[in-house]
């Protein structure tokens, strides 16, 4: 079915459009669009749409003069003046990740509306990819990736109708070349990836790109890890170079907060920077694949021993990283936002206690006045112990023998929360018992701190995945001369511990858990997608220039430098082009026979009086037309081309031969001349009578 | 150009001769005139697809007249039994035993107008006499005269009481014209002369045996370039791309038929012209069916193959 000509006519330009060509590039754009529906604000989702769907409507009623002014440029640019300031007014600012990507999908809208010439085609074909690919700044995990497929396979269709719009194929041969060309672009784009050059640090950024994301904050208030813990959303991965600790052992170590104001927890923000020294024995080293979460904290296990460079790996001992710090608290931090997904290699030892290269400060002994009867509980548990040790070891007696529960449903707390918390409600989550634990140790004269983190991982194969719902926060107590972790929600739930916070909750209350699944197969249908996101992640998202040079060692390839990858990789495509256009090498390298040469020369000097052999046009035929166009040089050109078609298609002797090349030769001379003559129509209008 | 002059002067100047006789009798149709001595030149049989009465049964009697050719001619009717065109054995009650009598195809030049009205089984003894240029009746076999040529006439497939021909048949004839209304002028001088019949009746013959003998001798010889040849090569390529395209014995047919093309035009090599100015008539019927459309279907092909 062929669907009629959109004609548009507009003051300037008469505009004629295929509406083949029309309907393929609204069904691009769209498709290309539709990722960026949840990103974006509705309105500008549907504005751009909308556009897109009256062009296509307007194919219907082509005459209707209405259009015409509908999509003059003039309505387009008013339009585009519009949608900015718009989205200037949504957003508040217009130079940021949102806004520019909401004003690319307008403009692509608009421009396809106004859409007149074949360059304009072009120019939306260009749009849309980038379009396609700002999909990108907002996710790129596998799914994503899917989800532009189609828009991949619209655009290759688009490429192929507008080639050559007049004549369209039919579908099934259409779509049956879309895919060919999709294919053969598959091991370019595959050979691109692996072999392109990457540069060791992105070359721009984007401020804000982790906004949103979920995960620790630097500071803690009652509920915010509760709150935490119910997101099944990945944390970071971690691969361990070696057997990975026990469940109870894995306390990753992130903020660490001094600070409290009686509500709110901390951190430091004084912190003198540690160099470890030199190799540890017996570290255990493991690589951790961090989600973007905004922030600046690096997670490692107890007490790291490296800081991890900007290429990943630990950098060399006692020297200073560029790109992350550790204090003498045992903090890793980076010294940027942590905005994409982030690689590094880490060591640690693993022990619940380790000596500090400084000793503690004195906010470290501070607690708040409005606890008066957590003071006193801590003073008679005090009198009755003989050393800090016992001490300590009173306080979690006190929590696993008394009635407190372990819930996310801890109820509210008044104006002295530690006392409330400790004597009346006894309800809570890690942060209340971390907090309260911290508190008491600090009015007992012990120096403490809290230490937010994540506690546990699930092991998937030959990786753990850490999630939000790992979140956790314990205490560390200062005592002879090392800090010591204590965690006080293992005296009220051990299980939390032992076995994961699933278990622990639903032993100790009846909090309903809706967000995490419960059934096994379900779980197991959880990691394996989980897995090969992991995959995914590993092989895809995270393949860089580290990646890349130990690819290279592989296959014992030379580190190559940037610019000789470069030249490479041209030098492959441009291969490749030849091969695809079945052009082969020889064409430019061959040398013609003489007699082709010769008809070469001759067509070319007919050319350049504008007649042209046709491909499909025979020699003779050929020269017949050429006689009749330029009816002043019929003698010419007949002198040259009939010993050029004996030397081509007849059967000569060399002598015959070597004859008419020098007859051709002298005679195209004789052309070039006669044809430089200007044609004397006035003096003799019959070809016969011309004078050569 | 006297020093390129191809051929023998002795063959050119009759060659013309019988063309100019030719376009004496068939006003304007020179170039069907010269692609009909080229069919009968490479030794095959003609099929000429037209509308009766413009002017099929005049060129084919025309031919047979001026190469001084012992012809016959059958009118195919519905009726028409195989008995009717080989012959038939009879017995003689004198001698006591069967004799043949020949059938009209004992012939030189046989015209078999309207080939297409008479059934399947009539057209088909014609098969064996154009192949094998001999026939078998009654388990005897007897040969035909040489030379042997059939040129049939045949109305539109679209006209009334007409059988199509079998493709196995088709392909037997290696070309097929269609002759087409004269041009206004030329049938103005056609109205003008009046009837042609007695003037074909009176064309002298122009060539004998030995010189017609000579004349396909000679288009043996005729050279054709490696270059050309690939060129053919491709254009019986393209057309089985689409659907079923020319057979080996039709591509053998293409280059004889080139061949003869250029020593009609005087030529004693084959230029790609030659080979496009009898792909049409050689391949059109084989591919389509009907020479009017095969015409169409060959040029656009070779509008898809470029020349060299």
């Amino acid at each position: 079915m062929r669907l009629p000509k959109l004609v548009l006519k507009t003051s300037n330009t008469s505009l004629v459009m295929e509406s083949t060509s029309l309907i393929a590039l609204a069904s691009l754009l769209l498709l290309v669009q539709l990722p960026h529906i949840l990103n974006l604000p509705i309105w500008v989702s549907l504005a751009g749409s909308a556009l897109i769907g009256l062009r296509v409507y307007a194919l219907k009623t082509p005459h209707n003069p209405n259009w015409h002014w509908v999509f003059s440029t003039a309505s387009i640019t008013t339009l585009a003046i519009l949608g900015a300031l718009c989205i200037k007014l949504h957003y508040g600012y217009f130079l940021g990740r949102d806004p520019c990507v909401a004003f690319l999908f307008l403009l692509v809208s608009l421009k396809f509306a106004e859409y007149r010439r074949s360059a304009d085609a072009t120019l939306l074909l260009g749009l849309s990819c980038i379009l396609l690919l700002t999909q990108y700044f907002y996710s790129q995990s596998m799914v994503s990736a899917i989800v532009t497929l189609p828009a991949v396979f619209a655009l290759g269709h688009a490429l192929a109708v507008l080639r050559d719009p007049t004549h369209p194929l039919a579908r099934k041969p259409q779509l049956k070349l879309v895919g060919k060309l999709l294919l053969q672009g598959l091991p370019i784009a595959a050979a691109l990836f692996i072999l392109f050059p990457r540069p060791p640090s992105p070359l721009w950024s984007l401020p804000n790109d982790a906004a949103g994301q979920t995960g620790l904050s630097d500071t803690m208030r009652p509920g915010d890890i509760g709150n935490l813990s119910q997101s099944d959303e990945v944390a970071f991965r971690v691969e361990f170079n070696g057997p990975p600790p026990a469940q109870s052992d894995r306390y990753w170590r992130g903020p660490i907060l001094t600070q409290f104001d009686g509500y709110t927890w901390s951190p430091d923000s004084r912190q003198l920077e540690s160099y470890p020294a030199s190799e540890v024995p017996g570290a255990l080293e493991y690589t951790v694949m961090l989600q973007p979460h905004n922030q600046r904290w690096l997670f490692a296990l107890d007490q790291p021993v490296s800081i991890p460079e900007a290429n990943g790996q630990p950098a060399p001992p006692s020297s200073k990283s560029q790109y992350a710090s550790l204090s003498v608290t045992g903090q890793l931090k980076a010294r940027k936002p942590i905005t994409r997904l982030t690689r590094y290699t880490q060591r640690s030892t693993v022990s619940d206690q380790f000596r500090p290269a400084v000793g503690p400060n004195r906010s470290e002994l501070a607690y708040p006045s409005n606890m008066p009867r957590t003071v006193e509980l801590v003073n008679s548990i005090k009198a009755e112990s003989d050393s800090p040790l016992d001490f300590v070891q009173k306080v979690m007696q006190r929590f696993n023998q008394l009635e407190y529960y372990y819930t996310l449903q801890p109820g509210l707390l008044g104006d002295a929360p530690v006392d409330e918390f400790l004597f009346d409600t006894r309800r809570g989550f890690c942060e209340h018992y971390a907090s309260a634990f911290t508190l008491m140790m600090r009015a007992a004269g012990l120096p403490a701190r809290v230490v937010t983190g994540y506690l546990g991982g699930e092991m998937n194969d030959d990786y753990m995945i850490v999630r939000q719902s790992d979140a956790h926060a314990w205490s560390e107590v200062f005592i002879d001369g090392m800090w010591r972790r204590y965690d006080p929600t293992s005296a009220i739930a051990p299980s939390r511990v032992e076995q994961g916070l699933r278990n622990a909750l639903n032993q100790t209350s009846e909090d309903a858990f809706s967000t995490l699944n419960r059934f096994s197969w379900g779980s197991r249908l959880g990691l394996a997608w989980d897995s090969i996101n992991h995959d995914w992640q590993r092989w895809v998202v995270d393949f860089n220039n580290r990646s890349q040079a130990s690819l290279y060692e592989r296959f014992g390839l030379p580190a190559l430098a940037l610019w000789q990858v470069t030249a490479l990789i041209l030098g492959v495509i441009a291969l490749w082009c030849l091969w695809v256009l079945k052009t082969p090498l020889s064409q430019f390298t061959r040398r013609l026979p003489l007699p082709d040469k010769l008809w070469q020369q001759f067509e070319q000097r007919l050319k350049l009086h504008n007649i042209e052999r046709e491909r499909h046009e025979s020699p003779q035929a050929f020269v017949e037309r050429a006689c009749r166009e330029l009816p002043h040089c019929r003698a010419q050109i007949s002198a040259v081309a009939d010993p050029l078609l004996l030397l081509r298609f007849a059967q000569l002797t060399e002598q015959e031969k070597e004859k008419y090349v020098s007859q051709i030769k002298g005679e195209l001379k004789r052309l070039r001349k006669a044809l430089a003559e200007k044609p004397r129509y006035s003096a003799s209008n019959t070809p016969t009578r011309s004078s050569l | 150009m006297s020093s390129v002059s191809p051929l023998p002067q002795s063959i050119q100047p009759s060659v013309s001769l019988v063309l100019d006789e030719l376009d004496g009798v068939l006003f304007g149709k020179r170039h069907q005139c010269e692609l009909a001595l080229t069919c009968l030149l490479s030794r095959g049989h003609l099929l000429i697809e037209d509308v009766p009465g413009v002017g099929k049964t005049t060129l084919a009697r025309a031919l047979g007249q001026l190469l001084g050719l012992d012809w016959k001619r059958v009118q195919f009717t519905n009726d028409l039994l195989p008995a009717d065109v080989v012959g038939v054995s009879i017995f003689n009650t004198d001698q006591q035993q069967f004799q043949f009598k020949p059938g009209p195809v004992f012939t030189q030049l046989l015209l078999a107008d309207e080939i297409n009205r008479a059934p399947a089984k009539a057209q088909s003894a014609l098969l064996e006499a154009m192949e094998e240029r001999q026939v078998t009746v009654d388990g005897e076999t007897h040969s035909l005269p040489l030379p042997f040529f059939v040129i049939a006439t045949q109305n539109p497939g679209e006209q009334r009481g007409v059988f199509g021909l079998p493709e196995s048949q088709l392909d037997r004839f290696l070309m097929g014209l269609s002759l087409g209304y004269p041009d206004a002028g030329q049938e103005r001088a056609l109205l003008a002369q009046g009837d042609t019949r007695a003037q074909v009746e009176s064309l002298k013959t122009r060539v004998d045996l030995s010189t017609l003998q000579s004349w396909m001798d000679a288009v043996d010889e005729v050279h054709i370039a490696d270059e050309v040849l690939a060129y053919l090569h491709d254009l019986v390529l393209a057309t089985r791309n689409e659907s079923t395209g020319l057979s080996p014995r039709a591509a053998l047919g293409l280059v004889r038929a080139a061949r003869a093309y250029a020593f009609v035009k005087n030529r004693n090599h084959v230029l790609p012209d030659d080979v496009q100015a009898v792909f049409a008539p050689v391949a059109g019927h084989r591919l389509t069916g009907s020479v009017s459309a095969g015409a169409r279907a060959a040029d656009a092909l070779i509008r898809s193959i470029s020349a060299p």
